[in-house]
C-alpha cells in the first residue's frame, strides 16, 4: 500500500458527515476532520465512496485504511475492528411524514419500520421489534430509498442516526424528526486491528479536542457549540475489546463464533432467494413460451409487439426495470411489495430470454414435422403439444437451464428493495458482527444452489454436441 | 362413377414463378391415379394443395368430397379423410411406432386410447412389422419407417391417400417392401394419388397415369395409353431418358 496516501472509505451521501456538493466536490463533518488529520500527519488523504454496510469488509481487508461514516463504536464490532476514540455523541431518532398519524414509537404498532441494514438504527430496531410490536423492518442501501419509500407510504417510519436525520429534514416540510431514541451511540473511526494507525489518528483528534478546533467543525455543521460534556469536547479513552481475537485469516474470513449467530438469519434468507427463484422461473417459463408463440404464429401487428417487448426487456438492466417498478411505479398508484416487485421484474425480464430460446427450438424442427402433424388433421393446439413442444423443449434444455441460473442468482438484486434474501440477510449480518464471514457463507450457499446446475448443463450440452455428430 | 376429387381452374404461384398453370382434374372414388413427371414439373405441389400444406391462387377451386378445399374450420375435416405419406417420412421422433399412429386417432378424432391401441396394432399388423410396435422411428430402417408412415395415415381411416414420392429417399432393396404394401392398399377401394418415379410400379397399380410438365398435364390416360401409346413428343422424351436409367 501506499506509505503517503491514507486510504479512507465513506459512505457518501451520509449527510451532513460526507456527501457531495453541487460540483461533486466531498464534503461534510468527518470529510473535513480527516482532512484536518491527514494535514496533521503530512499525508494525503484519498477518498473512495463504499456503501455503509461494504465499510466492514473494506477495512479488514484492507482495500481501505480507515472508514468514516458516522459509525457508532458497539461490542460486537470492537471484537473484528479497531476504533479511535468517539468525537461525537448520537442518540436515533424516529422520523415520520409530517401529516402522519404516529407521534411515537408505540404507535408504530403493526406497522413497518425502515432502517439502513447493518446500522445503528437496525441493530436497535431489532431488539425492539417485539417490544413496540413492529410488524415488519425493512432494510435500505441508504437513506435516499430508505425516504423515497417512507414518503410512498410503504413504511410508516424510519429510524436512524438523529444529527443526519435533523440534518436531512430541515428543508423537507414533508418530513419530521418526531422522537428522539436515547442509544447512548458514539461515533468513530473504524480501522483494521492491530494498525498502528489508529493511534496515530486518535493523537490528532486528542490535539483537535484540545485546541477546540474540532468543536469549530461542530458549529460550522451544526450551526452551535457542543456540549461541554460530550465526547466532541472530552478527550477520550481508545476503546478496547474485552474478547481478545486472534487475527489470522481463516478467523477473519471464517469465524466460527460470527457463523453460529448469523446462520439462522442466512437460512432464513436462503428460504426467501429460493420461494422468489422459483415463483419467477415457472412464471417466467410460461410467460416465456407464451410469447414466443405470439411472436411466431400471431397476426403482423401482435407479431411486431410481442417483438419490441422482447428487444427492449433484453436490453434494460433488471436492477433498472426493478428500481423503476419498485420506486416508481407507486407515483401511478401500482405499489408492489418487495417480493412482488422482485417477482414482477424477474418474470418480465426472463420471460423475454426464454421466448428468444422457446423460438429458437420450435425454428429448429424440420417443417416436415408441422406438415404431418396438419396432415393427419390435428388442431394447431394439438400439432404445438404433442408434436413440436415436446421436440423443441428438449433441444433447448441446455440454454433454458442457463436462463434459470441467472433468474437464481439475479434474485440477489432484490436486496436493493429490502427484500430480505440471501444476500439482503448475509450484509446485515457482517454488518452487525463487523466480520465478512456470513458474506463468505452465503457466497457457499449460492455456490451450493447453483454449481450442480451448472455442471449437469455442461454434461448436457456435451451429450447434445457428442450426438450431433455422429 | 362418383367424382371424389375435382381441382378446377387450379394454378399456384410462388411470387412470379407459376408452379402449376390451370389444372382441371377429376378422380373418382377407389381410382388408384399416378403423377408422373420431370423434377420441379408441379407433381408434388399439386397433391400438396389437395390437403392445403400449399395455398392455391384464388382463382381456382378444390373440392374433396363435396367440401371446398380452404382455410377455415372444415379444413380439419378435409384433412380427417385425406391421408398423407411423405418422401421424408416426417414420422414424428420423440414418439414410439404405436404412439406414432395412435394420435392421429386419438387428438383428431377423439377415439378412446384403448380403441386407439387396437388399431394401431392391428394397421402394425398389416404393414408387417407389428413386433416394431414400441421402438423408437430412429431405431427402423427407412423402408420400416415408411410402413409405419403408411399405417399412420391409414389410422385415420381416410377415403384418400396422398403418397409424394414414397420411395425415393429409400435405399433401393427397401423400394419393393414399401411399393408392395401400397399396391396391397389398390385392392382395399382406398382412393390414392401417387406421385412416383417408379414407372414398372405406376404402369402395374395404376388405373390412370397423368404426365405432367412445367406446370401443366401434357397428357393423361391409362398406362396403357401412356406408357405403350403415347401421343405426345414429350412424354415419349421423358420416358425414354427415364427408362434408360
Amino acid at each position: 500500500m501506499d506509505d503517503d496516501n491514507i486510504i479512507v472509505g465513506a459512505n457518501i451521501g451520509n449527510v451532513p458527515w460526507e456527501f457531495q456538493d453541487k460540483d461533486g466536490t466531498y464534503i461534510g463533518f468527518e470529510i473535513d476532520l480527516i482532512n484536518h488529520i491527514g494535514s496533521e500527519l503530512k499525508r494525503k488523504i484519498n477518498i473512495v465512496n463504499i456503501p455503509f454496510n461494504g465499510l466492514f469488509a473494506a477495512v479488514q481487508s484492507g482495500r481501505i485504511d480507515l472508514a468514516i461514516s458516522s459509525i457508532t463504536i458497539t461490542e460486537k464490532r470492537l471484537e473484528s475492528v479497531s476504533f479511535t476514540q468517539p468525537y461525537f455523541d448520537s442518540d436515533q431518532s424516529l422520523t415520520v411524514l409530517n401529516n402522519s398519524k404516529i407521534k411515537n414509537l408505540y404507535d408504530l404498532e403493526g406497522k413497518i419500520v425502515s432502517v439502513d441494514t447493518g446500522s445503528t438504527g437496525d441493530i436497535w430496531a431489532t431488539a425492539n421489534k417485539e417490544k413496540y410490536k413492529f410488524a415488519e423492518i425493512r432494510r435500505y442501501e441508504g437513506l435516499v430509498p430508505a425516504m423515497l419509500d417512507l414518503v410512498i407510504g410503504r413504511v410508516a417510519g424510519y429510524i436512524s442516526d438523529i444529527p443526519a436525520l435533523l440534518y436531512y429534514t430541515k428543508d423537507k416540510p414533508n418530513l419530521k424528526v418526531t422522537e428522539k431514541i436515547s442509544t447512548g451511540g458514539n461515533y468513530s473511526m473504524m480501522l483494521r486491528k492491530n494498525n498502528d494507525l489508529v493511534i496515530e489518528v486518535n493523537d490528532v483528534i486528542s490535539e483537535m479536542k484540545q485546541n477546540g478546533s474540532l468543536n469549530n467543525l461542530h458549529k460550522k455543521w451544526f450551526g452551535k457549540f457542543a456540549d461541554p460534556n460530550s465526547s466532541t469536547y472530552k478527550v477520550m479513552e481508545m476503546p478496547a475489546s474485552d474478547v481478545k481475537l486472534s487475527l489470522n485469516l481463516s478467523e477473519t474470513f471464517f469465524n466460527k463464533q460470527v457463523f453460529l449467530d448469523t446462520y439462522p438469519m442466512l437460512i432464513k434468507g436462503f428460504y426467501i432467494t429460493i420461494q422468489l427463484g422459483l415463483i419467477s422461473i415457472v412464471l417466467g417459463l410460461i410467460w416465456g413460451l407464451f410469447l414466443s408463440l405470439i411472436r411466431l404464429y400471431s397476426p403482423i401487428f401482435i407479431k411486431m409487439l410481442a417483438k419490441a417487448y422482447i428487444n427492449i426487456f433484453r436490453s434494460i438492466p433488471l436492477l433498472v426495470l426493478l428500481v423503476i417498478v419498485f420506486y416508481a411505479f407507486p407515483f401511478v398508484g401500482i405499489r408492489l411489495s418487495p417480493f412482488n416487485a422482485a417477482a414482477f421484474s424477474l418474470v418480465v425480464v426472463s420471460g423475454a430470454y426464454f421466448a428468444e430460446i422457446f423460438r429458437s427450438g420450435i425454428e429448429a424442427i424440420p417443417k416436415g414435422q408441422f406438415e404431418a402433424a396438419k396432415a393427419l388433421g390435428l388442431s394447431r393446439y394439438h400439432a404445438m403439444i404433442d408434436v413440436i413442444l415436446p421436440q423443441a423443449i428438449k433441444i433447448v434444455v441446455p440454454p433454458l437451464t442457463n436462463n434459470c441460473i441467472n433468474v437464481l442468482k439475479d434474485t440477489a438484486l432484490a436486496s436493493i428493495v429490502a427484500l430480505p434474501d440471501l444476500l439482503k440477510q448475509a450484509t446485515q449480518a457482517q454488518a452487525i458482527a463487523a466480520n465478512p464471514t456470513p458474506l463468505i457463507v452465503s457466497a457457499i450457499i449460492y455456490l451450493a444452489l447453483l454449481l450442480p446446475m451448472i455442471l449437469w448443463v455442461a454434461r448436457l450440452e456435451k451429450k447434445y454436441n457428442s450426438r450431433g455428430q455422429s | 362413377m362418383k367424382s371424389l376429387i375435382e381441382l378446377k381452374n387450379v394454378s399456384k404461384h410462388y411470387g412470379d414463378f407459376c408452379a402449376l398453370r390451370d389444372i382441371n382434374l377429376e378422380i373418382y372414388e377407389g381410382e388408384v391415379l399416378c403423377i408422373i413427371g420431370p423434377s420441379g414439373s408441379g407433381k408434388s405441389t399439386l397433391i400438396r394443395c389437395i390437403n392445403y400444406l400449399e395455398k392455391y391462387d384464388n382463382s381456382g377451386e378444390i373440392i374433396v368430397n363435396g367440401n371446398l378445399v380452404k382455410k377455415g374450420r372444415s379444413l380439419k375435416n378435409i384433412r380427417t379423410e385425406v391421408g398423407m405419406v411423405f418422401q421424408n417420412f416426417n414420422l414424428f421422433p420423440h414418439l414410439t411406432i404405436l404412439r406414432n399412429i395412435m394420435l392421429g386417432p386419438m387428438r383428431a378424432t377423439k377415439i378412446s386410447q384403448n380403441k386407439a391401441k387396437n388399431i394401431a396394432y392391428d394397421l402394425l399388423e398389416k404393414v408387417g412389422i407389428k413386433d416394431q410396435a414400441d421402438k423408437y422411428p430412429y431405431q427402423l430402417s427407412g423402408g420400416q419407417q415408411q410402413r409405419v408412415a403408411i399405417a399412420r395415415a391409414l389410422a385415420m381411416k381416410p377415403k384418400i391417400i396422398l403418397f409424394d414420392e414414397p420411395t425415393s429417399s429409400l435405399d433401393p432393396e427397401m423400394v419393393s417392401e414399401v411399393l408392395d404394401v401400397i399396391k396391397s392398399l389398390a385392392n382395399t377401394g382406398v382412393t390414392m394419388i401417387i406421385v412416383t418415379h417408379e414407372m414398372a410400379f405406376a404402369r402395374q397399380v395404376a388405373d390412370n397415369i397423368i404426365f405432367m410438365d412445367d406446370g401443366i398435364i401434357v397428357e393423361s390416360g391409362t398406362p396403357k395409353q401412356i406408357f405403350d401409346n403415347s401421343r405426345v413428343q414429350r412424354t415419349q422424351t421423358f420416358l425414354k431418358s427415364i427408362l434408360k436409367e
